[in-house]
């Protein structure tokens, strides 16, 4: 017996033994946190930033999981989106467009090098876009991409590309952060076949990186070789921090210097922190509007008269106010006027619950007595509002839009979706109303008026039913295909005009970027390009 | 014994069977088709064509029960597929995080045993007394907060007022403290009061009572004969409480930027990764049923009451 129990101790401390020897295993292996603030020289401007991912793979050709923040630091694009959708010359100089919109020919920068000091020219230019053609079905959401002919680099600093067919918004999806963006020669695989991964992220842009350990940081240098000026801060380091609470402690702590992007945190921590007074915060200009879209197969929907009641029966004003807590402001446009080609005055649509119930009582929609939900010709007048339901703002919004239509005699189910099962829907039009939004800088507005002309998309619903479908299908046709400049910008009006009094989109508000940082942190700006990092103006004072 | 482990194992061949085949049904019962969000990961514009090329490429259109058997065949081989989102064997992705779960989950059961026993066994002894009013007001808090929580509530005053410690990150032991203490504090909160009782049951029995009117040294009474059996019950709920604390390393994982196994779970859930869920559950099944056994071994020699042969009877 006492052997037994002797036995028994003897099991517990091995135990115990064990646990701890794996614990302090583990624990002398992983030394391994990031050693910004010692490894940097003394006077070294570190700036340290939060992302709630990994950065994933460097390599300039693929999407999720790499981040595009980082994707940005390494890569640069031929033509660089500007404030307002001006396009301006990045690592092509100047470019020439052929009359007929088909051919582009690029004069390249010549001073550029890739950080490994070899030269970027237009060879390499080709050998990427060879490289992306090889998946050219990953890249075809990408318009110019899906009508590429060829490319050719015609001399050292001559490329070439050559279009199926004309379509004028080539030089602004070059812009985009992936995939047209280009690695140095020592990156691509033998093969050549990037798609698979790189060998090493070589870049021009003005960041490399100098160290990562997956999950946990990456740390970005300056690229000695950067053609461009230099970035003021001599070091960027990413902490990967998933969650946004644990990123507002890490910056009050002073681990982070600063907390930049859409939703990274929540609005009440930006509201207190704003307050506290002790930081700088800003929100940018809108990057997209929140739209609702109104599915005009549905027989209700088909009326503009019940659409506009719809739209005239809810206070857009205090919903956006009240749920995001200012951080969104109100839209009366489809798409917000700092796009090109989008600054069209529009008459909004009010807050008005008489006009609503008038629109209503005309199209034929009558509220039975002692009933609350109106009916035409038996069928009572029931909506269903479809909507991501992990969206902490879409949510609230659908539970106003269920109590204020209820006032004017409108039923509205609202159904919460995995977000896969809603892209299904949307797509398949098995909806009336749907929550969703524009694409932003640099995709608009080209990308948005395509979506909604397009069949195989959930937008194309707003338009099933108008009677002005025909033309507008027309109109955004041309307008894509137009090589006249003031054509396509009397198009553009046209189209989104009649988009704006058909009713069938409604603009709820815009989405907006928020940014809060140390004091010590100075030359902020909000990148034009929604998915472009804003590291390279940064100065930090220690 | 042997035959009693053989015993036990062979009974983990159904919970094993039911627990996959529960995951793959579950899957399978979810709206989310894997070829849709397949390409909705990879950010691809999916075509009529392209679903149904990929659901025949992972095996979608086969009978539900040989899709079953095909995975079960892959699974043995410990080939869970390949991440939607890295294009990388789940596998590896898996292996690559586990160590820093495993030594956040050993580090938070070390400190809960280390915290629990003296104070459980003292409040018992000192019954109403300090010890026993702190440990009371302690499992009152550590079982009602919610993790998350408590978490927040750790970096706030320990990493961001006091400035001690670090708020987020791996590296350090520094690092492990806040996130191995929010986890603990739910077990310390649980074993500390299960000892407690367990020992003052124990105190009652004939044999204290016995050893003491032996002249028996109260210490020795004490920690060789009372400490011992009462250790039992603690052992049973350490057991019960490994699935608890390996959902609880998703939430901590998460609010401590800890990079390990639950908060990439976490992430494949957002991405619709369908191969790494199921290789999440059925490893956390595993490692439940593989808790629970040793535990049960460990039980046995602790109190030899419990016989080999009472147990592969019942």
């Amino acid at each position: 017996m006492f052997a037994a129990k002797g036995k028994a101790i003897a099991w517990i401390s091995a135990l115990l033994l064990i646990l701890s020897a794996i614990l302090s295993a583990c624990s002398s292996n992983s030394d391994s946190a990031p050693a910004s603030s010692q490894a940097a020289g003394q006077g070294d401007k570190v700036i340290t930033f939060s992302w709630a991912r990994d950065i994933g793979e460097m390599n300039p050709h693929v999407y999720n999981p790499s981040q595009l923040i980082a994707q940005s630091m390494i890569y640069e694009p031929l033509v660089r989106y500007a404030d307002g959708g001006k396009l301006e010359p990045h690592l092509a100089e100047s470019w020439t467009i052929s009359p007929d919109g088909k051919a582009y020919t690029f004069k390249l920068r010549q001073n550029v090098k890739f950080s490994d000091g070899t030269a970027f020219n237009a060879a390499i230019v080709k050998k990427n876009f060879d490289a992306i053609m090889r998946k050219a079905e990953n890249h075809s959401w990408l318009g110019f991409i899906a009508a590429l002919d060829k490319t050719e680099a015609v001399d050292e600093y001559t490329f070439k590309l050559t279009l199926k067919q004309a379509y004028y918004p080539t030089l602004q999806e070059l812009a985009v952060v992936r995939p047209v963006r280009f690695l140095g020669e020592a990156g691509f695989p033998d093969d050549g076949d990037t798609s698979k991964g790189v060998k090493k992220p070589v870049g021009t842009g003005p960041w490399m990186l100098a160290d990562y350990k997956k999950d946990e940081y990456a740390e970005f240098t300056r690229n000695p070789n950067y053609w461009g000026e230099q970035p003021k801060a001599d070091k960027i380091v990413i902490k990967v921090i998933p969650d946004g609470e644990t990123r507002v402690l890490a910056f009050e702590k002073g681990d982070l210097d600063l907390i930049y992007g859409e939703g990274v945190i929540s609005m009440d921590a930006f509201q207190q922190l704003k307050d506290s007074g002790k930081y700088e915060t800003g929100v940018s200009e809108p990057v997209g509007t929140r739209l609702m879209v109104m599915n005009t197969a549905n027989a209700a929907l088909s009326d503009l008269r019940v659409r506009l009641a719809l739209q005239h029966g809810f206070n857009k004003q205090a919903m956006v106010d009240g749920v995001t807590a200012g951080l969104e402001e109100k839209a009366d446009n489809i798409l917000s006027t700092n796009f090109p080609y989008t600054d069209i005055s529009v008459t909004p649509i009010g807050y008005d619950v008489e006009k609503a119930k008038a629109y209503l009582d005309e199209a034929g929609w009558k509220l039975p007595d002692g009933k609350t939900v109106r009916e035409k010709e038996g069928k009572p007048l029931e909506l269903e509002l479809i909507y991501e339901k992990s969206d902490q703002i879409l949510k609230p919004m659908a539970e106003t839009l269920q109590a204020e239509w209820a006032a004017i005699g409108v039923k509205l189910t609202i159904t919460g979706l995995d977000l896969t099962e809603q892209i299904k829907r949307f797509r398949a039009k098995e909806f009336d109303l749907n929550f969703s939004s524009n694409y932003g800088a640099p995709y608009d507005p080209h990308s948005f008026i395509h979506v909604v002309a397009e069949n195989d998309f959930g937008f194309s619903a707003a338009l099933s039913n108008l009677p002005e479908k025909d033309h507008l299908v027309k109109q955004i046709q041309d307008a894509l295909s137009s090589t006249d400049e003031k054509k396509r910008a009397e198009l553009y009006a046209s189209i989104l005009t009649t988009l704006q009094e058909q009713a069938s989109l409604v603009p709820i508000s815009y989405i907006k970027k928020t940014v809060v940082y140390h004091k010590n942190v100075s030359g902020f700006q909000f990148p034009a390009n929604r998915e472009e990092h804003p590291f390279n103006s940064l100065d930090i004072a220690r | 014994m042997g035959s009693y482990i053989g015993r036990r194992l062979l009974a983990v061949l159904p919970i094993f069977l039911f627990a996959t085949f529960l995951t793959f049904l579950l899957i399978h019962l979810s709206p989310v088709d894997p070829a849709e969000a397949y390409l909705a990961a990879s950010h691809i514009q999916p075509t009529e064509e392209l679903i149904a090329q990929k659901r025949q490429e992972f095996g979608l259109d086969q009978p539900l029960l040989v899709q079953y058997a095909q995975a079960l065949m892959k699974m043995c081989r410990l080939d869970f597929g390949t991440s939607y989102i890295s294009n990388q064997p789940v596998w590896d992705e898996v292996m690559l995080r586990m160590p820093a779960t495993i030594q956040l989950a050993f580090s938070s059961l070390l400190l809960a045993v280390i915290v629990s026993v003296p104070l459980g066994f003292l409040s018992a002894l000192y019954k109403n007394g300090v010890i026993d009013q702190i440990s009371r007001l302690l499992a009152f808090f550590g079982a009602s907060i919610p993790q998350f929580w408590l978490g927040y509530l750790l970096i706030y005053f320990f990493a961001v007022k006091l400035d001690l410690l670090p708020v987020q990150g791996k590296g350090t032991l520094a690092n492990l403290v806040l996130p191995s203490l929010t986890l603990a504090m739910g077990l310390i909160a649980v074993y500390s009061r299960l000892l407690r009782t367990s020992v003052l049951e124990q105190l009652r029995e004939p044999y204290v009572l016995y050893a003491r009117t032996r002249g028996l040294k109260e210490k020795l009474i004490m920690g060789k004969h009372v400490l011992k059996i009462a250790f039992s019950p603690m052992l049973t709920g350490l057991g019960m409480n490994m699935g608890k604390l390996l959902a609880g390393t998703i939430i901590v994982e998460e609010v401590f930027s800890w990079p390990g196994f639950g908060r990439y779970f976490i992430e494949a859930i957002f991405n619709r990764d369908i191969p790494v869920i199921q290789c999440y559950v059925l490893l956390s099944a595993c490692l439940f049923i593989l808790c629970n056994l040793i535990v049960d071994l460990l039980q046995m020699y602790l109190n030899p009451r419990i016989s080999w042969k009472g147990r592969t009877e019942s």
